[in-house]
């Protein structure tokens, strides 16, 4: 509300966020699995008898530590600044809040994001260099480093979700930061963390999956067994743990927005939110294929399993991380910041307040050109990207070109109506924020919609049948 | 196997001669080269006919053939507990399915693999490649939405073209002079029942000669001294191997279903002219656009007669060629096949995407 608005045609601005998060997640949450999964399987291979086996496993380790290095030290730090960048631009107004909130959460974080990225390059460039008791000390900082930045940020994230009755309470009153604990330890804070905590093993168990399939079957199939062997077994405490973590998250989440997982199951007609229990369906099907894939390919017949294998279990892994966070984004709505802050930044108290002086009156940037004064249609354009562009596209991402066909201005405006009555019989009250703002607001935005819907016919159009002479 | 499982299978042994049947499935082995990749796609093609089977069963329980098409279609995707994705998995199967049907059929041509002893397994799958086509063609209609209705209307002009029997066949298989809640109950038969009990035993047929005559070798891998050839069993190592593909397959059916759930048009309207820029699916693209293009170049019916008389010819000549390209050297036979596939591959390609880029 207070900045200007940031709309992403086509893809729309929250995609942003979902394409850079979802890569960051897998990548983040490998480091955080990883660095737990490094310092344990050089343990486990110091305390081999000595041999080909134990000088093959500590050989494999350095070179999966080289791409532990590379792939968390530069893809996931720039992926995750890359996050900052992108939620500061889509959604100012929730990031203002976090920020308000968690600003020395996020100092904290960075501390411990110094002392990673010391310590991974540590740990990959003194193999071999230093003592082994010192070198496996420095991975178990980094482990214990890594496993901060995801307690910390977990915290927050969840805060989004469920802020929790205490937070709520003073939100507005400008005394939120001294909830600060009480917004962090929120509702869904531990099912979320243990689950997370699941993600990352089993990330671990998958990216070493990767390194370990391509060393040679053929040429040391002991050694390459034993080591494909033993990273299957990380995926197991995530696949048994998370069910039910899962139905103790969802008894978390306040019921109103649980109803969202139902709202699939029996239609996808337009104007119903079919979206989480899609996402949902994709959620287990894919973890139950990385089970199989897991034990059939890479435990039963480790010498075999491959480098195409290994990708094709990352990719369901890839896909099933981002079914979920986007299911979680979902499970959220209507709000961006649970019963407080609505998806397109309007805060919930504030509604009748925005209703009585008008959306734009209350909006400190209003796009306007000098020397012309602003139309209805460059009006309802503004409140459009204010009030719909945070999760509406006009022609890509749930196009409302395409869900609003069919109607004509009267019938567009009776939506829009409807939308801002938000009347508790109201189908769009589960997902979608009330329209706020006065009755020209909605003038407005109806004949900016209806523009988009019912284009005006072109201006020199000719006639079909001309009369022939 | 415990002992308890043991002596079951024993018991059935003796009377089914399980044992003859493992052996047979032991005896054969599976090449492991840089083109092996090529080899899941025939399974594939199975797994995606099962997930139709399966998907079809359920959907045949709510659906109304004839005049309530459309409202039992409407129900099943819009009020059914998960209808909408039985309907959705059904349709992006037989999508999925065409695909890797060509898939395979282009792998087992550039592979040579209809060379002696497996032209049969070439023209059975052939065969079951014409049938899938009717299977898509018939399915396509029953949900009676607009698109539906017209992509059939216009896909029937093309028998009619054919000269002299072309009406008469067209006739028969809409029921009639158009297409309507007739047309309807005839492909639903074709779909459900006709097109099954002639698809099974010609598919039981074409996967007994896979295992009879094993996977063939590409040329490249064929001069290899014998030595230098690896292999793996058939049964267990290729079949997990095959399953996993099956899996993944799942996978993406699960996930196009879920994310790009099919939807229905408005009910079709036999009173209404054709929207602009009909078209029917992707797979039949090809013929379509070939008409169209040779329909600029001639006039009148001739383009019409000429674009099919140059499909069928192209089409009998690629079922034709393991007569043609016969022995196991690279001579120029070979070489005149494999161009001649190139070319094929490139035809089809251009002309469905120049059908797709000239949809006004």
């Amino acid at each position: 509300m207070n900045y200007p608005f940031w709309y992403i045609p086509h893809l729309g601005s929250g995609w942003v966020i979902g394409i850079i998060a979802i890569f960051h997640v897998v990548i983040s949450q490998f480091a955080v699995g990883g660095g737990l999964y490094l310092p344990m399987a050089e343990r486990k291979a110091l305390r081999m008898p000595a041999g080909p086996i134990r000088d093959g496993w500590l050989k494999q380790l350095a070179s999966h530590s080289k791409f532990f290095l590379i792939l968390t030290g530069v893809f996931g730090t720039v992926s995750g600044v890359g996050i900052w960048f992108a939620i500061g631009l889509t959604h100012p107004e929730a990031t203002s809040t976090l920020i308000h909130n968690f600003v020395f959460g996020w100092a904290m974080e960075w501390v411990f994001f110094m002392i990673e990225l010391t310590t991974v390059a540590v740990y990959y460039y003194t193999w071999n260099r230093i003592d082994p008791k010192l070198h496996l000390t420095v991975g178990w900082v980094y482990a214990g480093a890594s496993a901060a930045t995801l307690i910390i940020i977990n915290g927050i994230l969840a805060f989004m979700l469920t802020p929790g009755d205490t937070w709520l309470a003073v939100a507005g009153t400008g005394a939120e930061a001294s909830k600060f604990w009480n917004a962090f330890f929120n509702p869904t804070y531990w099912p979320s963390l243990l689950m997370r905590v699941g993600v990352c093993t089993s990330l671990a168990g998958v990216w070493a999956l990767i390194t370990s399939s391509r060393m040679d079957g053929d040429k040391d199939p002991a050694l390459k067994a034993s080591l494909v062997k033993w990273s299957v077994k990380w995926l197991v405490p995530s696949f048994v743990a998370t069910p039910f973590l899962l139905v103790w998250y969802l008894y978390m989440v306040p019921a109103s927005q649980r109803a969202l997982l139902t709202l699939g199951i029996d239609t996808i007609n337009s104007g119903t939110f079919s979206t989480v229990t899609r996402m949902a369906l994709i959620i287990i099907i894919t973890s139950a294929t990385i089970i199989g894939v897991a034990y059939f390919l890479a435990y039963r017949n480790p010498t075999d399993f491959n480098l195409s294998h290994a990708m094709a279990v990352l990719l369901l892994a890839y896909i099933a991380t981002g079914a979920g966070e986007y299911s979680r984004e979902m499970l959220r709505k209507p709000y961006v910041i649970g019963r407080w802050m609505y998806s397109n930044g309007v805060r919930v108290p504030y509604v009748s307040r925005i209703n009585q002086q008008g959306y734009l009156a209350t909006s400190n940037w209003i796009w306007t050109s000098p020397g012309l004064s602003p139309t209805s249609y460059s009006r309802g354009e503004a409140i459009f990207r204010g009030e719909c562009g945070s999760c509406h596209t006009l022609d890509g991402y749930r196009p409302l070109r395409q869900l609003l066909d069919g109607r004509d201005s009267a019938s567009i405006r009776n939506f829009v109506v409807m939308l801002h009555d938000n009347k508790p019989d109201s189908p769009y009250r589960k997902f979608m924020p009330p329209m706020v703002g006065t009755s020209q607001d909605i003038d407005d935005l109806t004949n900016f919609l209806n523009a988009q819907v019912n284009p005006p016919a072109p201006a020199n159009s000719k006639p079909v049948l001309t009369a022939h002479k | 196997m415990t002992s308890k499982t043991a002596s079951i299978y024993d018991w059935v042994d003796e009377r089914l001669g399980l044992s003859e049947l493992v052996a047979f499935a032991r005896h054969k082995t599976v090449p492991v080269h840089s083109q092996s990749f090529w080899y899941y796609w025939g399974g594939i093609s199975l797994f995606l006919f099962l997930v139709q089977c399966f998907t079809g069963v359920l959907l045949l329980v709510y659906y109304h053939p004839g005049a309530d098409a459309y409202e039992s279609v409407r129900q099943i995707t819009f009020v059914m507990h998960f209808g909408w994705l039985i309907r959705s998995a059904h349709s992006w199967s037989a999508n999925l399915m065409i695909f890797s049907i060509l898939v395979h059929m282009f792998s087992v041509y550039f592979m040579k693999a209809y060379r002696k002893p497996r032209e049969f397994g070439w023209l059975s799958g052939m065969a079951l490649l014409g049938l899938a086509s009717v299977f898509g063609f018939s399915g396509y209609l029953l949900p009676m939405d607009e698109l539906s209705y017209f992509a059939t209307k216009v896909g029937l002009e093309i028998p009619n073209a054919i000269p002299w029997i072309g009406p008469a066949i067209s006739s028969m298989l809409r029921g009639g002079l158009q297409v309507n809640e007739f047309t309807v109950q005839r492909f639903f038969a074709l779909h459900v029942v006709v097109l099954p009990a002639l698809f099974l035993p010609l598919l039981g047929f074409h996967l007994w000669l896979v295992q009879r005559h094993g996977n063939a070798m590409p040329p490249s891998e064929e001069a290899k001294p014998a030595a230098a050839r690896k292999t793996i069993p058939f049964f267990p190592n290729f079949i997990r191997k095959d399953l996993g593909m099956w899996l993944v397959s799942l996978n993406i059916l699960a996930l196009l279903a879920s994310v790009f759930p099919w939807s229905l048009g408005k009910q079709a309207d036999m009173l209404v002219p054709a929207p602009q820029g009909i078209h029917p699916e992707w797979y039949f693209m090809s013929p379509f656009e070939m008409l169209k293009l040779l329909g600029n170049f001639l006039p009148g019916e001739a383009g019409e007669i000429a674009g099919l008389f140059i499909f069928t010819i192209g089409i009998a000549l690629w079922v034709l060629i393991p007569f043609y390209d016969t022995t196991s050297d690279s001579g120029r036979r070979a070489r005149a096949a494999h161009y001649f596939g190139l070319i094929a591959v490139f035809a089809l390609l251009a002309t469905t995407a120049i059908g797709y880029w000239t949809i006004r």
